[in-house]
């Protein structure tokens, strides 16, 4: 069973495939060890779980999958107009866009649990032929027996598009979720990615980004905040193919209780992308002493006149800040939050629309770990 | 009239790192008095300090310290600063990232809450705020900054007495508030301290010069020395300290033992 999981969620060889999921190889192999049913991609929402995603900024231009299938009761893209087209062929749902829009797609994926353990698949794909767009991905799930979901996504932006990208999976602690994203990155394109991953079972993005012409652009912001039995596995594997190519990858995590957290970053610069630009910054604060991190920063060069940059730590909180807030009145749950959402803020700081970052950093603050 | 007692510590012994520094140290406290607390370094006035805010780290051993007629060594910090205990730090700790106006904020309410007070709004708050920036000479623009973060050493020291005169402790401890001073700093943060005199509140100055005494001029001068006091005096033990330095002290205790 779980041979058949890690083949179908890993990539390359075998041993290959071994490295890239050392870190959650158990996870994978407990969560094998069920027998899924085809999830229902005619469940109900319940209104709380509707109330997390129906925001008054992306009404009329909303998709919603229901364990992975695109919900005609719950979606609402009325307003999302003609540049933008939204359809379905063998079993892959795109989202064209041509020409700049205004205010972002919301994408949103429910994982609506059934009486035993279920599993849904879904594939997308994004094409910004030019202009910009933005679009907001939501991952939300409703507790209960497991779900297991897998979305492969493949993202292309077209010469000088731009995509503001954020990305939320906040999944309830019986979900589990694979993610493969794949990005094409055209001369003079630019994705700004923001991630923020709060709990799950077992959650694993891989983030796979081709920058294939010259002067493409990533950035990569990203954020996990785990507690309890959580298990998040991040995977960053970025490409460097054309010249004068750039990357800034910023990535923090923080883990409480039993969490588990893993943060991969390769950045390979191919021979010919000389000018390059990489930077990877990943930080990590553990807050409990059962509570694991693993970083992992990978850079590979093959170029010339190549600046690149990186730095990866695990740490914990400064007792000397903790002490400090709490001398002036401030108790010790709430010294750690604020000590652990000021550890955060930078990735937030990426987000442009004010709302969204608010919004972000609410949930955040709420899901953060807290425990004395 | 009856003065009350605010702190009472007795024999006071108390380890850092497994080594002793405060060896049966025994002091009392009135409300409405200004203590010094004077020392060559390593006598252990920082660790006196550090041991009634309640800094991890610091094992009393032996003795005991009521404040208001309450244990305070079995209280957490926060419990100790909404009882009105305030640490104006020697060394303030930089907290990038969280903003200076939310943490004094997030302080004075989670305080006033203990205490069973209303909090404050936003606009209460800045009122309060700006008045007793004012008295510190302290611009506006600190309160968008992060903790603490790139402030001079003078600035930091402001900020100290700043967030004191902010939260209004009943007792404030001052942890060589003067080191790293100049004389302008200095007499800033005397003028703090002196607007907040009254019969209500009691000051420990600790300190290792006299400089900082012409400007807040103590009803009360120990010296502190190999973990215990081992003199007290009025001002003028200040000076003569001043003028004879500390092995006068200890020349004298000799004397006085043999």
């Amino acid at each position: 069973m779980s041979a058949a999981l890690i083949e179908e969620f890993g990539r390359g060889d075998a041993r290959e495939r071994e490295e890239s999921w050392r870190y959650s190889k158990t996870a994978l192999r407990a969560l094998s060890q069920q027998d899924f049913v085809a999830a229902d991609t005619d469940a109900e929402l319940p209104e709380t779980l509707r109330a997390q995603f129906d925001w008054m900024q992306t009404r009329g231009r909303r998709v919603v999958l229901v364990n992975g299938a695109v919900s005609e009761r719950y979606s609402d893209f009325a307003d999302v107009g003609a540049m933008v087209t939204v359809g379905e062929t063998g079993g892959t749902y795109a989202v064209r866009i041509d020409g700049g829009i205004d205010g972002p797609v919301h994408v949103v994926y429910v994982s609506v649990p059934s009486a035993q353990p279920s599993r849904w698949r879904a594939s997308t794909s994004m094409v910004v032929v030019n202009g910009s767009a933005r679009m907001i991905e939501q991952h939300l799930g409703v507790d209960g027996a497991g779900v297991l979901g897998s979305v492969r996504r493949r993202i292309d932006l077209g010469e000088g598009a731009r995509l503001e990208l954020v990305s939320v999976c906040d999944l309830p602690e019986s979900a589990s979720l694979y993610r493969l994203l794949d990005v094409h990155l055209g001369a003079k394109a630019t994705l700004r990615a923001t991630h923020v991953l709060l709990g799950g079972r077992l959650q694993r993005l891989d983030m796979q980004v081709e920058l294939a012409g010259e002067q493409a652009r990533l950035e990569s912001r990203g954020v996990f905040a785990l507690r309890g039995r959580a298990h998040v596995d991040t995977h960053l594997d970025v490409r460097h193919v054309a010249r004068d190519t750039a990357c800034d990858i910023l990535w923090r995590g923080v883990a409480d209780q039993r969490a588990r957290g893993i943060f991969h970053g390769a950045i390979t610069v191919a021979a010919g992308a000389d000018g390059s630009d990489a930077k990877l910054s990943n930080k990590n604060l553990l807050l409990s002493a059962q509570a694991e991190i693993d970083t992992q920063p990978v850079l590979e060069i093959h170029a010339d006149e190549v600046k690149a940059a990186h730095g990866a730590t695990v740490g914990q909180l400064d007792e000397r800040a903790l002490f400090y807030l709490r001398s002036r009145g401030i108790p010790l749950a709430e010294a750690r939050r604020m000590m652990v959402t000021a550890f955060c803020r930078e990735v937030l700081d990426g987000v442009a629309d004010p709302d969204l970052r608010e919004r972000l950093a609410q949930r955040m603050h709420a899901a953060l770990p807290v425990e004395e | 009239m009856m003065e009350t007692t605010m702190l009472k510590i007795e024999n006071l012994h108390a380890r850092v790192a497994g080594k002793e520094i405060l060896k049966g140290l025994s002091l009392e406290v009135k409300a409405g008095e200004v203590h010094a607390i004077m020392g060559p370094n390593g006598a252990g006035k920082s660790t006196l300090g550090n041991v009634l805010a309640g800094r991890d780290g610091y094992e009393v051993t032996q003795g005991s310290v009521s404040y208001d007629g309450k244990n305070l060594l079995e209280l957490p910090p926060e419990a100790r600063a909404a009882a009105g205990v305030f640490l104006a730090f020697q060394y303030p700790v930089e907290i990038p990232g969280v903003n200076n106006t939310y943490f004094l904020r997030t302080a004075l309410n989670a305080q006033r809450k203990a205490r069973g007070e209303a909090e404050l709004d936003s606009m209460q708050f800045l009122k309060r705020v700006r008045e007793k920036l004012a008295v510190l000479h302290l611009k506006d623009e600190l309160l968008h900054r992060a903790v603490n973060e790139g402030f001079s050493g003078g600035e930091k020291k402001r900020n100290e007495i700043f967030q004191m005169a902010l939260l209004e402790p009943t007792l404030a401890i001052l942890d060589e508030t003067d080191s790293g001073l100049d004389i302008d700093a200095l007499k800033m943060v005397a003028d703090g301290v002196n607007a907040m005199r009254s019969s209500e509140r009691a000051f420990l100055v600790i300190t290792h010069y006299q400089r900082l005494l012409d400007y807040i001029v103590p009803d009360v001068v120990h010296v502190l020395a190999d973990g215990r006091i081992v003199e007290s005096g009025d001002a003028s033990l200040a000076q003569k300290l001043e003028d004879h330095g500390y092995a006068w002290i200890a020349e004298r205790k000799l004397a006085g033992a043999a």
